[in-house]
């Protein structure tokens, strides 16, 4: 019987400092046995339970697209007491993988709509595999105009800089990245990302709008959208709670009936309209 | 489905005892009737129900899942593996009430869920034989038949059994139920069904009628979540946690690990909604803060989000422990009449 508590064993393959805060670290792993890679096979928007022995469990988004084959990635905010231990261990050291856990996003649903897509601060993660995933050849025709809106109270606060820079370089995406106020050596956007959404959001016909970000960003984007014309139905979101099994059992992280772990994390808001605000 | 009966019930006990399966059965211990491996001649016949729910004979309050070891000369360090699975023994449980098996039957599709399935849960429920014993004399706490239950329900169990003077009237419910008595000695075959039924109306008309929770579980979720009342009963509640404590449909755990220099385990343990730890988020921010969120997430997780998962199921049984217990008296019968008006 598959025992879905057990993580596939991993090896920390790299370990890279994102930020200038020194607070979030991204993590390669590489799978210890062959043909885990293959079990954990997982999409955009997933994620997993990161299980360091002896130290516990953390539900974290995933930020590698599966196209990326070979590791997973994966970028942890230092917060309590197993990503701190994380923040502590070295390339080499030896942990586990439990997952992939939750429901992608609706990637087929999207397909031949134009896709906006808005990050705030750290929750980039599971859009950078999105993102990723849809400029893969064999996926970039299946989907119209993909815009991305991405914003941090500072430049040394944005994740995946490389990456997005070579975004921003290509013809068939249109990335706005943007810092909550001017810095030295910046010559981006500057403004919050409510702001930005609101200059760049495409018409609501035929559009999808990815969103995952600080409640607060949240709070001020939505509006936006809605102003804009962007049905319920077209505004996806990822929620988080805290969360022990992952598998809908343990209990914890219900949004009303629906566990954000097995149901979500992702929703329409149409959905959360109709849910409490238990998040 | 077959049906049965024996003219001695510690004969009926001694055979089931002898037949290669561990009898899990209720007997009394300090005053108190619980569910524990013993001998037929200790089996207890007159309780009203066992003091805990049976629920940890399946799901133990702690519940070691997985373990590593540190040793890097040894293969597999800093690994875990599985542990307890394979030590999971063949059992046949005596003498659940129609409302615990019932309420074990709303566990188990939690934890086989319609995405996954936990081993650990379902070695133990389905490597159990079930056979129930129908309450002839319900309790003065007891209200199944308020939750759509019966005292002779049939729920979750894989045979039901009655008393019959000094013996048993047995009926099978499952193929389960019918391979394990088939295989005992001593049955006679016949002369339970027609009894039953009439001991059955006997004891359902003891019990209070059903409860009106048809508002309740039509409405939608936030309707029924912004009503005014929670907060009344929440001003009462202390958050102790002693109804998810005894309660037969409370399946919530938490997860951590132990360590010490040579290695560690993974170990479940109960957990309670009552509690402010059970949401918090790493950043501090807490989706249930008060007493409020958390009262109502404990009756409205019973009463609505369990009948909408669970094809109209009620997530509250009736088996009155919650009640019994609660030190400032929440009736969940009154915040249920609450839900519904």
């Amino acid at each position: 019987m598959h025992n879905p508590y057990l993580p596939y064993p991993v090896r920390i393959a790299m370990i890279r400092v994102e930020t200038e805060d020194k607070n979030l670290r991204t993590f390669k792993f590489e799978f210890l046995n062959p043909g885990d890679e293959e079990k954990f096979a997982y999409l955009p928007g997933q994620f997993a339970e990161l299980s360091v022995p002896g130290q516990g469990e953390i539900p974290i988004g995933i930020a590698s697209s599966p196209t990326e084959k070979g590791s997973v990635l994966f970028t942890v905010n230092r917060v309590g007491q197993v990503s701190t231990f994380m923040h502590c261990m070295k390339e080499g050291d030896i942990m586990g993988l439990r997952g992939p856990l939750g429901h992608p996003y609706p990637l087929d649903t999207l397909k031949g709509k134009d896709i906006l897509i808005i990050a705030g601060g750290f929750a980039v993660t599971t859009l950078r595999s999105t993102i990723v995933w849809m400029l893969q050849p064999e996926n970039r025709p299946k989907y119209g105009k993909i815009t991305f809106v991405y914003g941090a109270r500072t430049p040394g606060l944005l994740l995946y800089k490389e990456e997005w820079s070579d975004w921003q370089k290509r013809d068939d995406i249109d990335v706005h990245v943007t810092v909550d106020r001017e810095a030295p050596g910046w010559t981006g956007r500057v403004g919050f990302v409510p702001a930005i959404t609101k200059e760049v959001c495409p018409p609501p016909k035929n559009t999808a709008a990815i969103i995952c970000g600080p409640p607060v960003m949240i709070k001020f984007t939505q509006p936006v959208l809605e102003e804009a014309g962007y049905s319920t139905d077209d505004i996806i979101m990822s929620l988080e709670n805290r969360m022990k099994c992952g598998l809908g059992i343990c209990g914890r992280c219900n949004v009303g009936p629906e566990y954000v772990c097995k149901d979500g994390p992702v929703f329409t808001l149409t959905q959360l309209n109709q849910l409490p605000k238990e998040y | 489905m077959a049906e049965y009966t024996v003219k001695d019930k510690l004969s009926f006990l001694k055979a089931a005892a002898g037949s290669g399966r561990r009898l899990l059965a209720p007997s009394s211990k300090d005053g108190r009737v619980r569910l524990a491996e013993v001998t037929p001649d200790r089996v207890a016949f007159d309780y009203l129900n066992t003091h805990l729910s049976p629920k940890d004979a399946f799901f133990p309050q702690t519940e070691k899942m997985l373990a590593f070891h540190k040793d890097a000369a040894k293969p597999g360090a800093f690994v875990y593996q599985p542990l307890g699975l394979d030590k999971i023994q063949p059992t046949v449980v005596f003498g659940l009430r129609p409302c615990d098996a019932r309420g074990l039957a709303v566990c188990d599709r939690v934890f086989q869920n319609d995405r996954f399935t936990d081993p650990y849960w379902k070695t133990k429920y389905e490597g159990a034989v079930k056979i129930g014993l129908a309450c002839q004399a319900p309790g003065p706490n007891c209200f199944c038949t308020a939750v759509g239950g019966s005292p002779f329900g049939e729920d979750g169990l894989d045979v039901l059994a009655f008393t019959k003077g000094e013996g048993l009237g047995l009926k099978t419910l499952t193929p389960a139920g019918d391979e394990f008595l088939k295989g005992l000695s001593g049955l006679e075959s016949g002369g339970a069904a027609g009894e039953m039924d009439g001991l059955k109306k006997a004891a359902e008309s003891r019990l209070p009628g059903p409860l009106d929770l048809a508002k309740a579980q039509a409405a939608p979720v936030m309707e029924i979540y912004n009503q005014p009342h929670w907060k009344e009963t929440a001003d009462r509640c202390l958050n102790c946690g002693t109804c998810t404590f005894f309660c037969p449909t409370c399946h919530c755990f938490d997860i951590q690990d132990e360590e010490n220099e040579r290695g560690g385990v993974r170990m479940r343990n109960w957990d309670t909604c009552m509690s402010w730890l059970y949401t918090i988020h790493g950043s501090g921010h807490n989706p249930r803060p008060t007493k409020t969120e958390r009262v109502r997430q404990r009756f409205m997780h019973k009463l609505k989000y369990i009948p909408l998962k669970q094809g109209g199921a009620c997530g509250c049984v009736g088996c009155g422990r919650c009640v019994q217990h609660c030190p400032v008296n929440i009736d969940i019968r009154a915040v249920a009449v609450d839900m519904s008006k």
